[in-house]
């Protein structure tokens, strides 16, 4: 534990989540009191304090939820460079399975995300609004934000300060790797098909984007980043890494793969979130879609995909086969 | 973006209203300069070391003698050669030879030039020597280290070593090492194996150690029992061990750095707290104006957010970049000392360049997130002044 | 285009205006005439969105500028209101240019479209030549001459002035005048606080409205 604990990342990663956590709280305290007094109708020096306040929040708010997407991915980071220490581990993928916490942290923070995207789009629609329209949804949130936030504080702890550095885990190849006879691939796919469900979910996120076709979306969207998680561990990864039994989410994080891993699921997951969460509210709140924001989740969506294929096509083109 | 009438503002609040934010920038400079001194220097000197590891064999076994390392047969050589999956397997011959008027010792290392070293490190030491000519008479290859020393104590291209069998034996130089990164080189005399088991003391058939790799990684577990059942005093020590024990020290020694780093910095935000208090309370009638003439409380955030970091940069481009030319091109005179230390003989090791992207994001967050964190509340606390603070 | 119904405002426990009830129509002239402490700065700051009513309703070209959040509020005060203060009010560190341009950084428009409004307003106000002058170093006029092209920068329809020639000598002030009857001829909707006798009988106002003890008086 103490070795783990030492590390220069993970005391840098801590104190981050630790000192941002402080002021979130801050956040919190200031936030509930805010919220239960809000009458916006009411027109009195104290009302008006409290607008005055809610922008604290606001401020607070955009400040850490900014840095945890940085910290997410610095958390990726983190993780890769303890594979050193611990046994067994040649990336990511082994340390994250070194206790119990890891995966479950994982999630917690990609939901975090979702949950940050989707404020983001609250806060926005209740400023352009005359009246505050959407204080109490966007407060109610941004509570349910700090429980996820603390839960996630406790977890980080837990999970770096039980790792036992002396317990080989598996290695990505055991993970991910074709076990004998099962298939890892959902429903049943095969690899050409997952591919066509692939870039045909694209077309029709694309579509369902452009013709702002709400419900369509998110569904197309869910089941693309759904579709898109596999592609890459199990199609798209093996052209990064150029040998077909490699399979690793997390192996395409590190240096000698150009860190090409951050901008692969960055793109990917924030792409999606930013989409899906712009259609909830415009659904949620009976808003008008932020045609920015829609923008913003193709250009990375598309991103993505071209980063993937390139290196399918880069690989084609310099060996003539197909791996 | 330039085009942009914030950023416009922006830069020229900033130059005419320097001198506020100077003491900051300075503050925030010294802080983050010592901060990359150090981090720079480690990291440069964990990839020298890696390296060096990299270079040594899988694994090396020797014999023990209760408990402690002992001369170990050459015999041995020969069963680890039967086992499949070994290759390379090379009889070591090293060991420290005291200077014993002056308390200094060298490294000496014997090499078995006709065959292949499965210590690539040495490999590259040597690759530059004419062997024929070298092995012609008793000949060595010293680090600068021990040239330099040497030449202080008037031995110029020779030495003279007392074996331990009481007699002497002269040994001409015939070249230095110079690879100044290489931080074992420094202490080295590099000769033929038959010269250093004399020379230290080891009879014909007796070695240090031996040294042998395993090409197939998956087969190392494996490999390490079968040699363990050789014999019952034998030990077997593996690359990946001696890897994770540097990590863990370097881990410690960092980590320990860190937390007292992190104490100076807790200070750090608690000064820009209470400065920021201070100079946003001198501007509040001209926030006060801005407000009065339409800028709403989102404008003066993000003015006074966009103003914050662009002092978080300048403060951390100008800092790192410092540091950088600092250590690797001054060699961080005064921090090298307490890294290496004058422990042996005199070190004039040229750090390598190494700016890792794990780095400079340390350095950031470290820096950026306290910095951001205890401007905020000063900055919020002047962006709701009232526009009517304008009429005062 | 300002509507004022029952207005109070209260600072602690006293009453600083008392029931005001105002029409100003679009294009209209209007004079706050009352000694210091009558409550007309007051006023005039209520009217600019500077500070909130206690109790009343206050509408600028039918918005109710007390009852808007911040942002709604600040960009009515941006777009709608220019306002003249006393002691003028300017960044002293700042060029006469730099400080007529703040209005309008927060519209979004770009710099160089933003330099070509600010010409042409300085021109207007002639105070063109000092355009690059530190404002402090400018005569008691030119401030007020760059205060002037401030509150005028961003084109608004009603211009607040408070106290405008408490500051000045007599030539300046006649000059201040000159340049109110134009903005009237241009068709501004004008409310001017002040004590000074020469507003008593301007061509172009429409009315004087005295002020005593935060009540209106009787004209």
């Amino acid at each position: 534990m103490n070795e783990v604990l030492l590390s220069k990342d993970v005391l840098v990663y801590l104190f981050s989540e630790s000192l941002l956590f402080i002021l979130l709280f801050i956040a919190f305290l200031v936030s509930v009191k805010v919220y239960f007094k809000w009458d916006f109708n009411s027109f009195t020096p104290s009302q008006f304090k409290l607008e005055q306040e809610s922008y604290l929040v606001t401020t607070i708010a955009y400040f850490i939820f900014i840095m945890k997407f940085f910290l997410i991915l610095y958390f990726a980071f983190t993780v890769d460079k303890l594979s050193i220490l611990v046994a067994g581990a040649m990336c990511g993928a082994g340390v994250i399975q070194a206790n119990s916490y890891g995966d479950y942290l994982l999630i917690l923070k990609l939901s975090i995300l979702f949950g940050l995207t989707l404020w983001f789009y609250l806060n926005k629609y209740d400023l352009e609004s005359k009246n505050y329209q959407w204080f109490k949804e966007k407060s109610v949130l941004f509570i349910f934000l700090f429980l996820f936030i603390l839960a996630e504080l406790y977890l980080d702890f837990s999970y770096f300060i039980n790792i036992d550095t002396h317990q080989p885990v598996s290695c990505c190849s055991s993970l991910f790797g074709q076990l004998e006879g099962a298939n890892p691939l959902p429903f049943g796919l095969n690899i050409v098909t997952l591919l066509t469900l692939f870039y045909l979910l694209f077309i029709v996120v694309v579509l369902t984007l452009l013709l702002n076709q709400t419900y369509l979306y998110i569904l197309s969207n869910l089941l693309f980043l759904y579709i898109a998680y596999y592609a890459l561990v199990y199609f798209f990864g093996t052209y990064i890494y150029q040998l077909p039994t490699h399979k690793c989410p997390f192996c395409m994080l590190q240096k000698e793969y150009y860190y090409v891993g951050y901008a692969l699921w960055f793109s990917l997951f924030i792409g999606s979130f930013i989409g899906i969460n712009g259609a909830i509210s415009s659904i949620w709140l009976k808003e008008e879609s932020s045609l920015r924001g829609r923008k913003t989740a193709l250009l990375l969506l598309s991103f993505f995909l071209f980063l993937c294929s390139a290196y399918v096509l880069v690989y084609y083109f310099r060996n003539g086969v197909l791996l | 973006m330039l085009n942009n009438s914030f950023f416009y503002f922006l830069t020229l609040q900033l130059y005419k209203e320097k001198s506020k934010h100077i003491a900051v920038v300075l503050l925030s400079l010294v802080v983050i300069f010592l901060l990359s001194s150090v981090l720079f220097i480690s990291s440069s000197l964990r990839y020298s070391l890696f390296e060096t590891l990299e270079a040594q064999p899988d694994f090396v076994v020797t014999k023990l003698k209760a408990g402690e390392p002992s001369t170990t047969p050459i015999d041995w050589a020969d069963e680890l050669l039967e086992i499949y999956g070994i290759s390379k397997v090379t009889p070591r011959v090293h060991g420290r030879y005291f200077f014993k008027s002056k308390d200094k010792s060298f490294l000496v290392v014997g090499v078995d030039f006709l065959e292949e070293q499965s210590h690539k490190g040495i490999e590259s030491l040597i690759s530059g020597t004419d062997i024929k000519s070298f092995l012609s008479g008793d000949n060595m290859i010293v680090g600068e280290g021990v040239k330099k020393f040497l030449e202080k104590n008037y031995y110029r291209n020779s030495y003279q070593f007392l074996t331990p069998k009481g007699v002497f034996k002269k040994v001409n130089i015939v070249s230095t090492l110079t690879d100044k990164s290489n931080l074992l080189a420094n202490d080295m005399m590099i000769m033929p194996q038959a010269l250093a088991q004399e020379i230290l003391g080891y009879g014909q058939d007796e070695v240090t150690d031996i040294a042998f790799n395993v090409v197939n990684p998956d087969e190392w577990q494996n490999i390490n029992d079968k040699v363990l059942e050789l014999h019952y005093d034998l030990r077997i020590v593996s690359k990946d061990e001696i890897k994770k024990l540097y990590q863990n020290l370097y881990n410690y020694k960092g980590g320990l750095f860190l937390s007292l780093f992190i104490v100076l910095l807790l200070t750090f935000s608690l000064i820009l707290y209470q400065r920021y208090n201070m100079i946003y309370s001198t501007e509040r009638r001209n926030i006060g104006l801005l407000r009065a003439v339409g800028w709403s409380i989102n404008d003066i955030l993000k003015l006074k957010f966009l103003e914050t970091i662009s002092l978080v940069l300048i403060s951390f481009i100008l800092g790192v970049t410092l540091a950088y030319i600092y250590t690797f091109i001054f060699d961080a005179p005064l921090l090298k000392e307490i890294f290496l230390g004058a422990e042996n003989l005199e070190n004039s090791v040229a750090f390598r360049p190494v700016v890792e992207m794990g780095v400079l994001s340390s350095i950031f967050f470290i820096y950026a997130i306290p910095f951001i964190a205890s401007v905020l509340i000063p900055v919020w606390r002047v962006a709701i002044t009232d526009a009517k603070e304008a009429m005062l | 285009m300002i509507k004022i119904n029952s207005l109070y405002k209260k600072f602690n426990r006293s009453v600083v205006l008392k029931d005001i009830n105002l029409h100003i129509k679009l294009g209209e002239t209007v004079v706050l005439k009352g000694v210091s402490g009558s409550g007309k700065t007051t006023l005039l700051s209520l009217i600019g969105g500077l500070d909130r009513p206690t109790q009343g309703s206050l509408l600028i070209d039918g918005e109710p500028i007390h009852k808007l959040p911040d942002n709604f509020a600040s960009k009515l005060r941006a777009s709608k209101i220019g306002m003249v203060f006393q002691h003028f009010n300017l960044l002293e560190h700042l060029s006469v240019a730099e400080n007529v341009m703040i209005p309008l950084i927060p519209t979004g428009l770009k710099v160089d479209k933003i330099q070509d409004r600010v010409n042409s307003v300085l021109k207007l106000t002639h105070i063109a030549h000092k355009k690059d002058t530190l404002a402090s170093r400018l005569s008691g006029g030119e401030k007020q001459r760059t205060a002037i092209a401030r509150a005028l920068v961003a084109e608004p329809q009603i211009i607040l002035c408070d106290e405008p020639t408490a500051n000045l000598d007599k030539a300046n002030s006649l000059l201040f005048i000159e340049t109110l009857q134009r903005l009237h001829q241009q068709g501004k909707t004008m409310v001017i606080a002040t004590h000074d006798p020469l507003f008593d009988n301007l061509p172009f106002s429409s009315r004087v409205i005295p002020m005593v003890d935060g009540e209106i008086v009787d004209e």
